[in-house]
């Protein structure tokens, strides 16, 4: 690089000389695009500009030319235009059977013939309005491809044969399956799985006759059933039976039982037509039919260690396993299997781990206690002054009056002591996910991997709906208080962690930099730097989980929590809308108390 | 004993940098082959120079040219590819942790071109920071800070946050930080290229005259060839990771290395730079062109050292040329034509 070109700021710069012009871009009727594209750029062409090929073939122009949204477009319309006219199919049938018989039928006719003729005339609006649309619309998307390919070349110009041939595979893809599901009644919800039954049956007893063809099948069962009503017959017609013969009588019968049942099976299984086949495979659900034998039965118990107790080891436990026998024939589809599956690692890990999961409920349950407590013996008008005191600091008068109204509410309602246990279960739930999520958050902020194995999990904790969190904690804990704290942390948690992630990050790399040129060390740069830059991040994050929270407080009334959620879902049960809207507005009255008291001490922070 | 001494100094980004530089060594390749082969990028390239005690180091360049990498070196900022650093004697690539961090602390002062002060800090808790770190007691801080702020007249400032101050100030309270913990070694990246030209001006004078006072070892940074001049002992010139020249603000207008530096002193002006020595001319070849001087007229006289400005200032008014004595000698004489072609940076005919 040249001295001068340096100073001028000029970098030598290799501009790429492509041509884009119509001509190369259009290929094909070059002249005839170039008019139009100049027209159009213009505000020259008249509305009603309409390519013939567009109108007429569209698939297949803009596939030809690369213009897929086109393509796409305009199969969209015909399919579902089609698709109306194709109910002729399903319902004509339907309607001409009503016809044999029209006054016992007049209601049902009446509606068929409703239905076609909404279904024609919309199928046959949708084709026309719909060509006419692509028609008028055809050069002007291929104008907008145009000015795209100009800014990148790789954007699909010219004409190519290959795109017309992918282009009709899409079809034969997409139409006919399309069309033909439109002519067909819903399929009967037991007919698939019955179809799999008879095939499966059907395979088992082929095996078992050794034959491989049907018919032969067939005639060896009936060859069977014949043998045994001749046997039966001449037992019957005997006047007296030896034991022996009785006995031989009752299994010919049973044999019989059984017998039919089979060929049941081998009449079902020769009914299955093709058409059956494939309406249940393709048309009907995903074809998930596959059917596995279900995990093993095992259950896991802790039971007193007899031979520990008798070496002096008293109040020693272990883990039983015990299996069930499998049900004979059984089979479960996959869903059932792995839901087993959980359930015995479940029960596995509570039975495995007792001692972890009866300290942690302690622990917990003695932290609500304590909590609920200190809130419930705290006179109320301590709590209501205390509450106005920081709304009166922190925000403005407007606050003071809405805190004290809110609280006056759960007063005259009665509903004071219940609103503090529901808010016990919130302060403990909170602390947890402080005391948890504020490291966590930091670990993911300064280390690549840990972020990359927590974002998504967070991410997923957060579209998980907030009722699924009940289940693990009731399958792990049962139903009380400490389970119903465990679901609100998890469920209030990811707020917390990503924010503080995020406002570590969002520290700039300058002012670290300059941190570490004044001597900090890596401590140093996070508790003098880092973390007092992310504080209003920080904050924010602790105020949605204060309010995920407590909506999860509520939610987890389902599982044993108390407080104002229990009214709800007792309401619920009772049908007693009265109680459950008074309880739901106190719920809303708390949060809406602490959001406001928060958000005011969060600006009074970031003033700084 | 020099205060800084870098030497031989590589800094290659990437993953493969021992690779790269074998083969820029070895191969001798540019910027642009190192980025194709490599995927890494030089940052500095055998940069050696050493910086006096009490002097003013500049280092000048266009951005992009690797000045910030080649001061983040200083402090171990950056570690080196290759080369070593010495801070008043020592090797500070083989400083534990430890005594690198209280190096910082105490040794060297940093200014930053974007101030990088921490918003939630009162200015005097910013400027008391390296102390803190270092364990100093609120009281002792306190006062430290408030000295170095009356140093860059800010007093009374202390109690404000950064962010209710001008761009100006905040950048004085940025040099009272570097200031307050008494380094040895100031390193100044760009300090006052985000100001504007008045104030940029203010704060340079500011800064030379507190120089004067405080004689603190400098490293100053800037992408501003006049400020370079201004501000500068002695200068360094980088280009692409290169040191292409080092020398005072006389020895580069007048002698620039390579296109790349003279096309950067084209357009300064010489007056104040370029003594009459440089541009004067011998008795005897004046002699033999001109004929004898003449000694009936009263020839304006100046000193070898004398800028370019004098001489100028000597020459209105008279035809004469102007004769230049040193001890009581004639050494050179400037004509009119000699002058003109000195203001211009050309040779005479
Ligand atoms: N951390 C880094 N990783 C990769 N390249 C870098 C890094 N830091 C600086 N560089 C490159 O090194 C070169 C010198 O940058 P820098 O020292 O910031 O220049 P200057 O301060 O002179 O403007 C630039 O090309 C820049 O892109
Ligand atoms: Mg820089």
């Amino acid at each position: 690089m040249s001295a001068t070109a340096a100073l001028s700021g000029a970098e030598p710069r290799e501009v790429e000389s492509r041509d884009v012009s119509v001509p190369v871009f259009a290929d094909r009727n070059a002249g005839y695009y170039g008019s139009v594209f100049e027209r159009l750029q213009k505000g020259e062409l008249p509305f009603w500009h309409m390519n013939l090929a567009g109108l007429l073939i569209p698939w297949i122009w803009s596939a030809w030319r690369g213009v897929w949204l086109m393509f796409w477009v305009s199969l969209a319309l015909d399919v579902v235009g089609l698709v109306c006219l194709m109910q002729n199919f399903k319902y004509g049938p339907l309607l001409e059977d009503a016809y044999l018989d029209p006054s016992a039928n007049a209601i049902l006719i009446e509606r068929y013939t409703r239905w076609l003729s909404v279904y024609n005339n919309v199928g046959i609006a949708t084709l026309v309005l719909g060509r006419l649309l692509i028609g008028l619309q055809a050069n002007r998307w291929y104008f907008g491809q145009y000015s795209k390919w100009r800014i990148d070349g790789r954007t699909a110009h010219g004409v190519a044969a290959r795109r017309v041939v992918i282009a009709v595979l899409i079809l034969v893809l997409v139409a006919p399956i399309t069309l033909y599901r439109a002519t067909q009644q819903r399929i009967d919800e037991r007919a698939c799985f019955n179809q799999v039954r008879a095939i499966d049956g059907t395979k088992r007893l082929l095996s078992s006759y050794g034959v491989t063809e049907v018919s032969d099948l067939t005639s060896a069962m009936a060859e069977r059933r014949d043998r045994l009503v001749t046997e039966r017959a001449t037992l019957e017609a005997s006047a007296s039976l030896t034991d022996d013969q009785r006995s031989r009588l009752s299994a010919i019968r049973r044999e019989e039982r059984q017998l039919r049942r089979e060929i049941d099976a081998a009449e079902d299984f020769k009914a299955v037509t093709a058409k059956d086949r494939l309406d249940c495979l393709f048309i009907d659900d995903f074809p998930t039919l596959a059917r596995v034998a279900p995990p093993e039965d095992v259950t896991y118990r802790r039971v007193p260690d007899e031979e520990a107790v008798a070496q002096g080891r008293s109040g020693a436990t272990k883990v039983i396993r015990q299996v069930k026998d499998p049900v004979e024939g059984r089979t479960v589809n996959i869903f059932t299997y792995t839901a087993e599956s959980i359930d015995i690692g479940i029960n596995f890990l509570r039975a495995q781990y007792a001692g972890i999961f009866d300290a942690l409920t302690n622990v917990l349950r003695q932290s609500l206690i304590r909590v609920e407590v200190a809130f419930m013996l705290t006179p109320w008008p301590v709590l209501v002054g205390l509450a106005m005191i920081l709304a009166w600091a922190y925000c403005g008068t407007g606050t003071v009056v809405f805190v004290g109204s809110s609280l006056t509410f759960l007063a005259v309602f009665e509903l004071w002591q219940i609103a503090m246990q529901t808010m016990a279960l919130v302060v403990v739930a909170t602390a947890i996910c402080i005391f948890v999520g504020l490291p966590v958050g930091i670990w993911m902020a300064k280390n690549r991997i840990a972020n990359w194995i927590t974002e998504p999990i967070l991410d997923v904790m957060q579209t998980i709906p907030s009722l699924s969190y009940l289940v693990p904690a009731v399958a792990f804990f049962g139903i009380s208080q400490p389970p119903a704290v465990l679901a609100t942390v998890v469920f209030a948690i990811p707020p917390m962690v990503k924010l503080t992630a995020l406002g570590i990050r969002q520290v700039p790399q300058s002012t670290k930099e300059a941190a570490l040129a004044f001597g900090a060390s890596e401590r140093q740069l996070l508790t003098k730097v880092e973390l007092p830059m992310a504080v209003p991040s920080i904050m924010a994050g602790l105020n949605q989980t204060i309010m995920l929270a407590l909506s999860m407080a509520t939610i987890s009334a389902f599982i044993g929590a108390e407080g104002l959620g229990a009214i709800v879902t007792a309401a619920l049960g009772d049908a007693q809308a009265g109680k459950g809207l008074l309880a739901g507005i106190a719920i809303a009255l708390v949060a809406m108390v602490i959001d406001r008291i928060l958000k005011g001490i969060r600006s009074s922070l970031s003033r700084i | 004993m020099s205060v800084v001494e870098v030497d031989g100094v590589w800094k290659i980004f990437g993953d493969r940098a021992a690779e790269a530089i074998a083969a820029v060594r070895n191969e001798g390749l540019g910027k642009a082959e190192v980025l194709n082969r490599f995927g890494a990028i030089i940052g500095v390239r055998d940069a050696s120079f050493t910086v006096e005690k009490g002097e003013i180091f500049c280092l000048m360049g266009l951005s992009g040219s690797g000045k910030s990498t080649l001061v983040r070196h200083i402090n171990r900022l950056i570690e080196p590819t290759a080369g070593t650093i010495r801070i008043l004697g020592e090797d500070i690539g083989a400083m534990t942790p430890d005594v690198l961090r209280a190096l910082r602390a105490e040794k060297i002062g940093m200014v930053f071109q974007n101030m990088a002060l921490l918003p939630h800090r009162s200015v005097r808790d910013n400027i008391g920071f390296a102390l803190e770190l270092r364990g100093k007691d609120a009281y002792h801080r306190a006062q430290l800070a408030d000295r170095a702020l009356e140093t860059v007249s800010l007093h009374g400032y202390g109690d404000r946050l950064p962010s209710e101050l001008s761009g100006g100030m905040q950048q004085r309270v940025g040099l009272a930080r570097a200031l307050a913990a008494d380094p040895e070694i100031l390193l100044m990246d760009e300090p006052f290229s985000a100001l504007d030209p008045l104030i940029r001006r203010n704060l340079q004078d500011e800064f030379l005259s507190l120089s004067q006072n405080v004689r603190k070892t400098t490293i100053f940074i800037t992408h501003d060839l006049d400020e370079a001049i201004r501000m500068g002992d002695r200068i360094g010139i980088m280009n692409d990771g290169e040191i292409v020249q080092i020398g005072t603000a006389e020895d580069i207008v007048t002698a620039p290395a390579d296109d790349y530096v003279a096309d950067f002193v084209a357009g300064i002006s010489r007056l104040k730079l370029v003594s009459a020595s440089k541009i004067m001319v011998a008795v005897e070849s004046h002699v033999a062109r001109h004929g004898p001087i003449d000694d009936a007229h009263d020839y304006p006289t100046a000193r070898p050292e004398d800028d370019l400005d004098t001489l100028v200032e000597l020459s209105t008014g008279t035809e004469l040329p102007v004769l230049i004595r040193h001890d009581g000698n004639t050494v050179g004489i400037v004509t009119k034509d000699t002058l003109l072609h000195g203001l211009q940076g050309t040779e005479a005919a």
